[in-house]
């Protein structure tokens, strides 16, 4: 899956049309042979664009207004970050005459082993759902399979699943990092990054880790798509996957199918009702 | 800088290592999800004291803890009274294994700001009672420049005792001060060699293609007076666009030190914490009032990068950045302080 | 063997964590979180009337059940709460029309959240009781009080200062 070529060329024509301000897209890390953001104001980087199976983090993210300011934003999306960008546009978030979007009909990315990565083996979507550009040829919806380590995670006991959550949240260094990268994340001011911390643990303990990561993976319930940008994101390379994933797979098999951005105008699972809502855990 | 080197194996090494883990309270990296932390270790198969460079995190946790409780407090009709809390203060004796030399060193220059205007009495008490072992690098991981800066990594002073590599298998090692020289007498129990001048040069010959495995190299005079002269430089917007706005690069760098304060309260009894901070993040500066003098992301890019070459040099005299690489390493979008100043300063 | 049986004789052992025990007379602290028309009007009316419940709960009024944050549920079981009792309308009498409806949906993703990460799940529950359901009411707390008298006390991921 190599696309270098034609988002060079497409950037180059949106820039010469005067149609963005910035072009957000893929550029060669310095020391790796991985693949990091880069926003471009100047056609003359155009050349060091690229896009491949090392393509991985998801540049939805750049849409908030910290990073482009609300400007005209031209951009490459994968299946699973057009997704989280359509969310953003049914949540008011960006305005769609401002983003100009490349679609790519992802083959799925490869994670730092090389192999293929875990949410790109369990794709629901590889084709981009919004796009003003389609590069590849789309495959079409796959079927929703629950996650390997949910199913594996759900046979353990009690005792021993909380005591490897408790080891992840241990290691939690309440960087934000997961709150930054992601890109369904875009409150102005964080209810985790209140400074006054009666509500919540200000300090860097592994409680306030545990309320911090489980409020942050039950406001984001419905609405994450799986880019797993917050996984990459975390320098202690905590498994953050598993929140989000036991939360789509109970909306999936509870609420009528619900997948976070499919469809236009289609928000969040907690934004709808059914009066057939599952209520036998109610007393 | 003593000479006073013990000529061993890697059995050997082992031996010292299990000795040392079973006499005193020892902390070494060991590993969870992929990462290494240093965590205190009652075994040697828990730990890896040659853990790899990118992966390892620094051992700034053990001297400026990720949280702290900094006091308790009870409010009642006659006012608030203030105690001790119960936390371990890690003030101990203790002995930390398989320390980085540029972690070594960034201990060095947290020093100086920790005896500066208020001297921290509890990171006194941790560096004066921890003795350091360190393991020299046999070459450099890909963000490492750590050559390029203001110190001497071959001839470094900034741990108590190191290991380093000589030639067909040998492992010296080496006390580099009084109070390691002091250590390795007393507690290395084995019969091994001391060294002599020809393991000098066996030592040296071994790390003769050290420097040369840099990648990165940089003239860290030229760049601190370079940015002095180019506060406004567009090129900060450029270089820090894809910035995300996350704490990682400030919490993971063996040398910064900002914090914040935070109270946890329950009705009227609570306990102040301290805990790690970072300039890069939108609400640093923000004041009571609603002020925010650096809301802009390319502004506190800017003041991180002067203040690691050039505010501490100014007033310290040393380089704030020792040229670890971890900040790259972790950073979400693998920016490098290291491009930053170079395109910057354009050399 | 015999003598561990022994000593779990008379002992009640956390769900959570088999190696905290409380004697057989230990009381569990319940937050009770009600909504102000239905649940909170119908546990008045078990006052008023004179039926006994158990008074391990404490509660704590919010205007409809949709207010609940999962956070509030998270920070009383990590401060004073072994568990968590949540109170709303009947769905389709809810006084601000569908605020239950929406409540139903963030309450069923909590509770397998929860239980996913090792809280049993039986620390935290939810009720449809109606500002006319007074002995309901009584039911539903004594239920709960005996189901978290079972599990024990709640030792996990508590906060530190607490």
């Amino acid at each position: 899956m190599d696309y270098s070529k034609q988002i060079q060329e497409i950037a180059s024509k949106l820039f010469a049309e005067n149609k963005i301000d910035y072009f957000v897209g893929y550029k060669q890390n310095s020391f790796d042979d991985s693949q990091v953001p880069f926003l471009i104001t100047d056609p003359a980087e155009i050349p060091k664009l690229v896009f491949t199976d090392k393509s991985v983090f998801n540049l939805a993210n750049y849409l908030k207004p910290d990073h482009t300011k609300r400007k005209r934003v031209g951009l490459v999306v994968k299946g699973c970050d057009s997704r989280a960008l359509n969310l953003m546009l049914t949540e008011s978030q960006v305005k769609r005459e401002n983003v100009y979007i490349i679609g790519i009909c992802c083959e799925g990315v490869l994670n730092d082993k090389g192999e293929k990565a875990q949410n790109c083996v369990e794709c629901v979507m590889p084709d981009p759902v919004v796009y003003d550009e389609r590069i590849g040829t789309p495959t079409g919806k796959r079927e929703y399979t629950v996650n390997a380590d949910i199913r594996e995670l759900a046979t353990k006991a009690l005792e021993e699943r909380a005591d490897y959550f408790e080891s992840i949240f241990a290691n939690c260094i309440r960087c934000n990092a997961c709150r930054h990268s992601c890109p369904l994340c875009y409150c102005a001011k964080c209810c985790l990054d209140q400074e006054t911390s009666t509500l919540y643990h200000g300090a860097n303990t592994s409680s306030g880790a545990m309320h911090a990561l489980m409020t942050w993976s039950l406001h984001l319930a419905g609405r994450c798509v799986d880019c797993r940008n917050c996984e990459k994101a975390c320098p202690s390379h905590l498994p953050l996957h598993l929140l989000h994933k036991q939360n789509e797979s109970v909306i999936y098999e509870n609420f009528q199918q619900h997948l976070a951005g499919m469809e236009k105008d289609n928000r969040g699972a907690f934004y709808k009702y059914s009066l057939s809502d599952p209520d036998d855990f109610i007393l | 800088m003593s000479v006073f080197l013990v000529e061993t194996d890697k059995a050997g090494l082992q031996k010292f290592y299990e000795e040392i883990i079973g006499k005193f309270e020892t902390y070494a990296p060991v590993e969870k999800f992929g990462k290494f932390d240093y965590k205190k270790v009652s075994k040697l198969d828990e730990c890896d004291p040659d853990s790899p460079i990118g992966m390892t995190m620094s051992v700034k946790p053990l001297f400026f803890p990720k949280t702290a409780k900094v006091m308790k407090f009870k409010e009642d009709n006659t006012g608030t009274t203030v105690s001790e809390t119960d936390e371990d203060p890690l003030t101990g004796q203790r002995v930390i294994l398989g320390v980085k030399h540029c972690d070594a060193r960034g201990l060095q220059v947290l020093d100086q700001v920790y005896k500066w205007d208020y001297i921290d009495t509890d990171y006194q008490k941790r560096r004066k009672n921890t003795l350091i072992i360190s393991t020299r690098c046999d070459k450099a991981d890909t963000q490492c420049f750590c050559t390029s800066l203001d110190y001497d990594v071959e001839n470094s002073d900034a741990h108590d005792v190191r290991i380093v590599n000589g030639l067909n298998g040998k492992i010296y090692i080496q006390a580099v001060t009084q109070k390691g020289e002091g250590f390795v007498k007393e507690n290395l129990s084995q019969q091994s060699a001391v060294g002599s001048q020809q393991s000098l040069e066996e030592i040296k010959k071994h790390y003769q293609s050290f420097e040369a495995s840099f990648r990165l190299k940089m003239d860290y005079k030229e760049v601190n007076e370079k940015l002095q002269k180019l506060f406004d430089s567009p090129e900060y917007e450029t270089v820090s666009s894809n910035c995300i706005g996350c704490n990682t690069c400030a919490f993971i760098c063996p040398t910064c030190h900002c914090f914040k304060i935070t109270d946890e309260k329950i009705k009227d009894t609570g306990v102040r914490y301290k805990s790690y901070d970072s300039c890069n993040n939108g609400y640093f500066t923000l004041m009571a009032g609603g002020h925010n003098p650096r809301p802009v992301k390319y502004r506190r890019w800017r003041q991180r990068a002067l203040h690691k070459f050039v505010y501490y040099k100014e007033r310290f005299g040393m380089n704030l950045c020792v040229g670890c690489g971890h900040c790259a390493i972790s950073c979400p979008v693998n920016i490098s302080i290291f491009d930053v100043v170079n395109q910057v300063a354009k050399v | 063997m015999e003598t561990e049986i022994k000593e779990a004789q008379g002992k009640i052992v956390s769900a959570e964590n088999p190696g905290i025990t409380a004697p057989a007379d230990w009381q569990p602290v319940i937050i009770g979180i009600l909504c102000n028309w239905c649940s909170y009007a119908g546990s008045d009316l078990t006052g008023t009337s004179r039926i006994q419940y158990p008074p391990n709960i404490r509660i704590i009024r919010v205007p409809c059940s949709s207010r609940v944050d999962p956070w509030f549920i998270i920070k009383s079981l990590q401060t004073a709460a072994d568990g968590v009792l949540i109170s709303g309308c009947h769905p389709g009498d809810c006084h601000y029309i569908s605020g239950n409806y929406y409540a139903r949906r963030r309450f069923l993703v909590t509770k397998k959240l929860l239980n996913f990460i090792g809280y049993h799940e039986n620390r935290v529950q939810f009720s449809w009781v109606s500002a006319a359901e007074g002995p309901k009411f009584a039911k539903v707390v004594a239920k709960v009080t005996e189901d978290i008298k079972k599990l024990g006390p709640l030792h996990r991921y508590k906060k530190e200062n607490f």
